[in-house]
């Protein structure tokens, strides 16, 4: 692909993704702004008071599978003893004095109503493995780790597709190929003689099953056919991506060079760059383009010697579909 | 007239018999280029070629021929008769030229 476009096509994805981290999908994004951290914590909590030995901390980590006892008392959160606390006990043979002389009371806390993404920078900056969780009283009411998070987004992606899913089902979709949605992308490999044309096969097998008119496939697939075999020949490779909606067909090959020095001379009859080699494949008449834009109702074309040739070529299927 | 029916009179080998084997010819195209097919905007196309490649056959399916026949008796790759298959396209072998081929077609269109 040209690079100079694809950057800017990267550029356009990521100022629209970015929230926080911008590298998430939109839905993910979405999700964690959405859920509070109240959503995803665990409630049911094993606390101990502080003149518990952390023997028994100990013993309730284990019991419970947990690598972190917050230390309460009257409702009060005093501390937190973590399983490094407990191993550090073991090796300096204290585990049977208090939690209250051996806690961690300089903690990092996370308040209930805080978004979800707040957390997930936490994680990042603190390398902690949990966060005791307070409310607006100050009371501890929960304690949030990784796998919490994990759990509550799996929960909520599997939501999310249930809702698509039953969205989707509810919307008929109305009959008649003016009507058809399809997008596809095929990858077209330089001197792939073995497969090139394959993509435009397989369109004008598709356009053939949902009865389109013939005119309308021959155009469509010629333009395909003609895109993908200029990849093969005279690329380095790129893709042919195809798409029907609105009554339109828009196909479009781009590709990462080496690029047009003469974008006129290349769309004049004949002209090519083509080798013997190519030629003797039966194509590189220098048609290929010119064929493009004769099958077209619209054509574009844009080069960078270096980066890359863009070409799009449109085909009204309804003739109400020019825009 | 169809494909089976001018292979019959040009003596030529049919590999594959596709779709539309049965479709009469509304036109011959005898070419090595496939640029040129592409360029071509009639209907129920037969293609004479003497270029042994499964490009042949991608390129007559995209222009909606009714066949394709390799003239010169050409020795073709076995991918050829698997890609006809595959598109549904009638694939023919043929031991005339291309000159003797063509001469054979037009007499026997014009009989039919």
């Amino acid at each position: 692909m040209n690079e100079k476009l694809n950057k800017e096509i990267l550029s356009k994805a990521s100022i629209s993704k970015k929230v926080d981290h911008g590298t998430e999908p939109l839905v993910l994004v979405e999700m964690i702004q959405r859920l509070k951290v109240r959503d995803v914590m665990t409630t049911t909590l094993a606390t101990v008071e502080r003149a518990a030995p952390l023997s028994d901390v100990q013993a309730l980590m284990k019991a419970k599978q947990i690598s972190g006892v917050p230390v309460e008392e009257g409702g009060r959160f005093l501390g937190l003893v973590t399983i490094n606390d407990i191993i550090r006990a073991l090796e300096g043979g204290y585990i049977d004095e208090t939690c209250q002389k051996h806690m961690s009371t300089k903690l990092v806390v996370l308040e209930d109503d805080m978004p979800l993404s707040f957390a997930l920078r936490y994680f990042e900056k603190y390398h902690f493995g949990r966060f005791p969780v307070i409310n607006r009283e100050q009371k501890l009411v929960g304690i949030i780790c990784q796998r919490d998070i994990n759990r509550a987004l799996l929960l909520e992606l599997t939501n999310e597709l249930n809702r698509l899913e039953s969205e989707s089902s509810h919307y008929k979709v109305p009959e008649g190929p003016f009507n058809l949605y399809v997008l596809r992308e095929f990858p077209v490999s330089k001197f792939d003689f073995e497969n090139a044309g394959k993509a435009a096969n397989k369109v004008k097998q598709l356009l053939k099953e949902k009865k389109f008119p013939a005119k309308i496939i021959r155009r469509i697939a010629v333009a395909a056919y003609e895109l993908e075999i200029n990849l093969c020949v005279h690329s380095d490779g790129g893709s042919l991506s195809w798409q029907l909606s609105n009554g339109r067909a828009e196909i479009i090959a781009h590709d990462s060079g080496p690029g047009i020095a003469d974008v006129e001379w290349a769309l004049k009859d004949g002209n090519s760059t083509a080798s013997e080699w190519i030629r003797s494949f039966g194509f590189g008449a220098g048609m290929g383009l010119v064929n493009v834009k004769r099958v077209s109702d619209e054509f574009e074309i844009e080069s960078t010697v270096g980066l890359g040739t863009r070409v799009k070529a449109v085909i009204y299927i309804n003739p109400d579909a020019k825009r | 007239m169809t494909i089976l029916e001018v292979a019959k009179k040009l003596k030529a080998e049919v590999l594959v018999e596709g779709d539309a084997v049965a479709d009469a010819i509304g036109y011959v195209v005898a070419s090595d280029l496939m640029s040129d097919v592409l360029l071509v905007d009639e209907d129920e196309i037969l293609l004479l070629t003497s270029l042994a490649s499964d490009q042949v056959l991608r390129t007559g399916h995209i222009v909606g021929a009714v066949g394709v026949i390799v003239i010169n008796g050409k020795s073709l790759p076995s991918s050829m008769v698997k890609v006809a298959r595959d598109l549904g396209m009638t694939l023919v072998k043929c031991d005339k030229s291309q000159y003797q081929a063509c001469i054979a077609v037009s007499e026997a269109l014009k009989s039919a």
